[in-house]
């Protein structure tokens, strides 16, 4: 007797709704069709649409943030924040027109963006234990969180767009067409910011370096 | 500056696919110095990638925008839900109300429409005649309502005699005698005292009048209040009812008097009938009415006209016969248009 289990039937509907499922920086192949029944099925606030539409994106989304801000808990709130912004937004008919992920990456930008904001003027410090493990030694790994503390101070220091095309590029790992049509830049601009940002990056670890 | 920044998108889609920053700066020797440290700040923004959120940050999460949307689904329904469903209570409270009100008003009009002065529904009755006039624009039809609510008061004095009922009373009609202390107005015998109310004076037979007063057990009514109306004013259609009832019985006035003493020739008996108690001649009543001869004389002749077709016959025969033969119809009509009016029509 076959029995379906309750993410088998999500799963069906995922791959119903979105087709092939998305690997981490897979460029999405959402068709027009599948986007319109997604909205579709957000608007009639079909639990099934919203559950797949979660578990599709909340990942991308998640990291994201995640990336742009040194903070699980605030990550965590900010994304789920972002997805209940989306409920309402289409219920308010003011949901994406086009591409689902564009906006929920946009919405995401933008919550960060105030998030940020707020923290600039309450500076707060924050310790995060969800460095990536790559297996290495103790020594290595204190070696590592201390590298990338020192990666993160100075990425904070960058502006809110250089923030966002090193996200999208090397924290969602977007091909440059891909940046281009979240920063709705042409390509050469893209290619142009994303090098500035790195400059610019590079600078500020090397002055927090030698503070 | 454009090479330069292609070079380095060549250079990160090599390192993504596996070469390290040597490998691919010596292809660029001319740019190597200045694209190492882009490159190297490019391997410490991809250190800096997070990986994947947990099970159980994802599964919290989830429940968290699920709930949410079920909230948005709740307050989506209830406002319509609560709207349609008061709408809906609010329009059959109304329909419920509105048949009440109908059926129970139907009813109770119906009720009230057999009711006589005096009677607890009576008052019911007065305020539907009332709204009816008042929701008839027509003027014909509203002249003809007044007239028929008049004739209702004299059908309501008619039955209260027949009972011996003691009621307030108010009808309106033609003053057709008047003898000291007794008139006639509309064939109804009305006594006046002197706590009678006479403001509008003077009131002479052939006037227009309204009278309040109350019945009395003997047929009469004892007015309280009489009051002149106008010239133009709805008066009882009472030649109707009378030929109503009196179908047939045209030409036969002399033979059955007391019957024909009411209707056509009912108010013109009536003027001799106060008189003839006094004397059995017309000339005598002339004489003995003195000051009013004139009115009388000169009502006499506009009742002949509108006595009507019960008279005309006799007026063809003699100018003298006719006043004897009226005369005598009215002799014998007036005796019995007191109380044998009343008791006709019961």
């Amino acid at each position: 007797m076959i029995t379906f289990t309750r993410n088998d039937i999500l799963k069906t509907y995922v791959q119903n709704f979105f087709g092939s499922t998305l690997g981490r920086g897979a460029v999405q192949t959402t068709s027009a069709y599948d986007e319109r029944r997604a909205l579709d099925g957000l608007r009639s606030l079909d639990s099934q649409a919203i559950g797949a539409i979660y578990d599709q994106y909340f990942s991308e989304v998640y990291r994201y943030i995640r990336y742009r801000i040194n903070d699980d808990t605030a990550a965590e709130d900010i994304a789920s924040d972002v997805f209940v912004r989306l409920l309402e937004a289409v219920q308010k008919r003011q949901g994406p027109q086009s591409s689902l992920k564009g906006w929920l990456i946009a919405t995401a930008a933008h919550a960060v963006n105030d998030h940020l904001r707020r923290q600039y003027r309450r500076p707060v410090e924050v310790l995060s234990d969800s460095l990536p493990d790559h297996g290495a030694s103790v020594h290595s790994e204190v070696d590592a969180r201390e590298r990338n503390r020192l990666v993160q101070s100075a990425y904070a220091q960058l502006t809110a767009e250089q923030q966002h095309v090193l996200a999208l590029r090397f924290g969602q790992g977007y091909s440059v067409e891909e940046t281009a049509a979240h920063l709705k830049k042409n390509i050469n601009a893209v290619k142009a910011l994303q090098f500035r940002a790195l400059a610019s990056l590079q600078r500020q670890i090397g002055e927090v370096n030698y503070e | 500056m454009n090479n330069l920044y292609e070079v380095l998108e060549i250079c990160l889609q090599d390192i993504e696919q596996g070469a390290d920053i040597d490998t691919v700066l010596f292809r660029y020797p001319e740019l190597a110095d200045e694209l190492r440290p882009i490159l190297e700040a490019s391997a410490n923004a991809k250190n800096l990638a997070i990986p994947a959120p947990s099970v159980e940050v994802v599964r919290r999460n989830r429940t968290r925008v699920l709930q949410h949307a079920a909230q948005l689904r709740q307050a989506k329904v209830k406002p319509s839900r609560r709207i349609w469903f008061a709408s809906l209570r609010r329009v059959a409270v109304t329909l419920v109300v509105i048949a009440a009100l109908f059926i129970s008003g139907t009813n109770l009009v119906r009720a009230a429409s057999t009711t006589l002065p005096g009677d607890n529904l009576y008052p019911v009755k007065r305020t539907w005649e009332d709204v009816l006039l008042l929701f008839t624009f027509n003027s014909q039809q509203r002249e003809a309502l007044e007239v028929e609510h008049e004739n209702e008061r004299h059908h309501e004095l008619r039955e209260l005699f027949a009972e011996g009922r003691s009621e307030d009373v108010d009808f309106s009609g033609m003053v057709t005698s008047q003898n000291g202390n007794e008139w006639v107005v509309a064939g109804v015998p009305v006594v006046i005292s002197a706590q009678t109310e006479l403001r509008d004076a003077p009131i002479v037979i052939g006037s227009a009048v309204r009278v309040k007063g109350e019945t009395r057990g003997d047929g009469i009514v004892l007015a309280e209040r009489i009051r002149l109306l106008d010239s133009d004013a709805k008066l009882p259609d009472l030649d109707d009812d009378h030929d109503d009832e009196d179908k047939g019985h045209e030409g036969e006035n002399e033979q059955e008097g007391d019957n024909s003493g009411k209707g056509s020739g009912d108010e013109e008996p009536k003027v001799e009938e106060t008189e003839e108690p006094d004397s059995d001649s017309e000339q005598e009543d002339e004489s003995s009415n003195s000051g009013s001869d004139s009115s009388n004389s000169g009502s006499g002749s506009e009742d002949n006209d509108n006595s009507g077709s019960s008279d005309d016959d006799n007026s063809r025969d003699s100018g003298d016969d006719n006043s004897h033969d009226s005369g005598d119809d009215s002799g014998g009509s007036n005796s019995g248009s007191g109380g044998d009016g009343a008791e006709d029509d019961d």
